[in-house]
């Protein structure tokens, strides 16, 4: 079960990286167009969409690879069972929220795709369709935190945890702001 | 209530969820909620839709996008030799300076720098090869590591800054108008830093080594030709930048094309190279995005409470000499600095600092530099400071050791605060002249 959680988890994560690729490809684009004086009125509209769909796809995986920044300060101060509890706490609060949020998002998603929305921009896009990014990335965010409250409920460090140790003793640094 | 007491909760709130390892995006939005439900008259039919719509509105933002492309270039970079090649091809050059080969460490951040937005990733990638290459030679390796600790946070201030773009975003200002206010402090901070250097070799000539180098021009050039595609690339940008011809997100793509074609003619882009450098883009820009979005929820709130406006009211009436002002907020950030990230750091003041600023008549693309410098100085702070974390990684000595070899480095930062708060032209002039004054 927690294989094909991951499994769908980093699907996300490339689908997001994707979507990176995708911003790349589109601003190249319409800035050739341009200088061939080709009307390229949209290509902004899409970028917006795709930035934001970027945003939210790979949040889940983010966090699952230990990439989310906290105050790790005062955390890494506690014995490893206290350090538990705290992680639990942490995760509880992580997995109320994304709950809320998902629920939010969901609703007013919802009620756009029933309103029948349309963008205002250039492009006249069902609403709906480039928003539901948001919804998919909050459930995902929410499904991987609780994935993770179950783990270390159980009695295992957390996978986030885990990752970043096994990042740094290899001696990469590269996503550390 | 009054709007002192209800600040003073919510901070009380969001210090318990910051010291119980919440993660920082979630603990500015759930902030924000709090703030919402408690202390605004927002009938609760609209909270979650306030949520919704900052959230997204953050996210799905065109001039964002220039962020993952900026990140991603510098991923690229990263994973290809250029660090090699540049301490090969700036060597030659510095023979005659006082102090020689050590200014690599200062120069290569400063180039790598340009290219990258990463501080930490700055710094392991210059002292991947400057670090064991200088101990070799006999250079003194406390100045080495003092040195790459803090020239390795000139990532942040060289543009293109993945750190300026969150700020940027946070302010409301034009990402590359504080592109362009970032050169001039960065030039000068690498004087400072290599004036440091040659003034310490001067007086410790024993123990800094004979060059044992000596080179015809043409042979130095021919050492540096690996240094040229990437020179070339920094000076496209750069004209880029400062001719108008492109805004910063096309600027982006355009840094990650050359990127791309800087390791494909290294035989460096491979397909398993291409692949890290994008999902790790990806993760720290999703992990940024996430945080602009909490903060933005947060800022909605802030805004109904009217405590940014009460406060920068407060401040206004207390009449403060600008330097004074100056002064408590740099002591500000530097605690705030002790247990934050940078980005983390901006994001969570700039609702409440912002106002404030402008309303003392501060330029918030000044106060987004002097930020930008407190921020470096946090980095070289311990407890928690990245490139000190790279390094003792990298070394294997204590931070704190680290963090003392920096020091001196660590000075030459605060002497650059002080010059830019005494002459704000340093910051300004670059911006303001090729962009015209900002009304």
């Amino acid at each position: 079960m927690r294989k094909w959680v991951h499994r769908c988890i980093d699907f996300f994560g490339y689908v997001s990286a994707a979507f990176v690729f995708g911003i790349f490809v589109v601003m190249l684009g319409a800035a050739l167009l341009r200088t061939f004086q080709v009307p390229v009125g949209g290509s902004d509209d899409i970028v917006s969409w795709m930035t934001a769909a970027a945003a939210f796809f790979g949040l889940a995986h983010t966090f699952h690879h230990g990439d989310f920044v906290r105050m790790s300060l005062v955390i890494e101060k506690f014995e490893p069972v206290a350090r538990r509890w705290v992680e639990l706490a942490a995760l509880t609060v992580g997995v109320l929220f994304t709950a809320y949020l998902t629920y939010s998002v969901a609703a007013y998603v919802y009620d756009s795709y029933v309103f029948g929305d349309v963008a205002d921009g250039l492009i006249p896009l069902k609403k709906w369709i480039p928003q539901s990014s948001i919804v998919i990335g909050s459930l995902l965010l929410f499904i991987a935190l609780l994935d993770e409250w179950i783990n270390v409920a159980k009695g295992n460090r957390p996978d986030y945890v885990l990752a970043v140790e096994e990042r740094h003793a290899k001696g990469d640094f590269s996503e550390d702001m | 209530m009054g709007v002192a007491e209800i600040g003073g909760i919510l901070l009380i709130f969001m210090m318990l969820l910051l010291c119980g390892g919440v993660w920082i995006a979630m603990t500015l939005a759930i902030t924000g909620w709090i703030g919402m439900v408690f202390f605004t008259a927002q009938p609760p039919a609209i909270w979650g839709k306030n949520l919704f719509y900052s959230m997204w509105e953050s996210s799905a933002s065109w001039e964002l996008a220039a962020l993952p492309l900026f990140i991603w270039m510098g991923e690229i970079l990263f994973r290809t030799r250029l660090s090699e090649q540049m301490f090969s091809g700036l060597a030659p050059w510095l023979n005659r300076v006082p102090g020689r080969m050590m200014h690599t460490t200062i120069l290569g951040c400063g180039i790598f720098g340009s290219v990258s937005g990463s501080s930490a990733a700055t710094c392991a990638t210059i002292a991947k090869v400057a670090l064991p290459e200088l101990k070799r030679r006999g250079y003194d390796e406390k100045l080495a590591i003092g040195s790459l600790a803090t020239a390795g946070t000139l990532g942040i201030l060289i543009p293109p800054s993945i750190t300026m773009v969150v700020y940027a975003v946070a302010a409301d200002a034009s990402i590359i108008r504080i592109f362009l206010a970032g050169f001039l402090p960065g030039l000068l901070l690498m004087f400072l830093f290599s004036g440091y250097i040659a003034w310490w070799s001067i007086r410790n000539p024993d123990k800094v080594p004979t060059s044992g180098i000596d080179m015809t021009f043409r042979q130095k050039i021919y050492e540096s030709r690996h240094l040229i595609p990437c020179t070339l690339l920094i000076v496209f940008i750069v004209a880029v930048l400062i001719a108008g011809w492109a805004t910063a997100t096309e600027c982006a793509a355009y840094g990650v094309l050359g990127s791309l074609v800087i390791a494909w003619q290294s035989k460096m882009l491979s397909w398993q190279s291409f692949r890290d450098s994008l999902m790790s883009a990806t993760r720290v820009s999703c992990m940024i995005m996430f945080i602009l979005a909490g903060a933005a929820f947060l800022k909605l709130t802030m805004a109904f409470t009217g405590i940014p406006r009460e406060l920068a009211e407060w401040v206004n009436a207390m009449n403060l000499h600008p330097y004074t002002l100056i002064a408590v907020l740099a002591v500000f950030y530097i605690i705030l600095g002790t247990a934050l990230d940078g980005i983390s750091m901006i994001v969570l003041t700039a609702a409440v600092v912002l106002p404030m600023i402008q309303k003392a008549g501060f330029d918030l693309i000044w106060f987004g530099i002097f930020v930008i410098l407190l921020v470096e100085i946090a980095e070289v702070t311990p407890p928690v400071g990245f490139n000190l974390f790279v390094l003792q990684n990298m070394t294997g000595k204590d931070s704190n050791v680290i963090a003392r070899a920096a020091i001196p480095f660590f000075v030459m930062l605060v002497v650059c605060i002080l010059l830019i708060t005494v002459f704000p032209q340093i910051v300004t002039i670059v911006p303001d002249w090729i962009m015209g004054v900002q009304k």
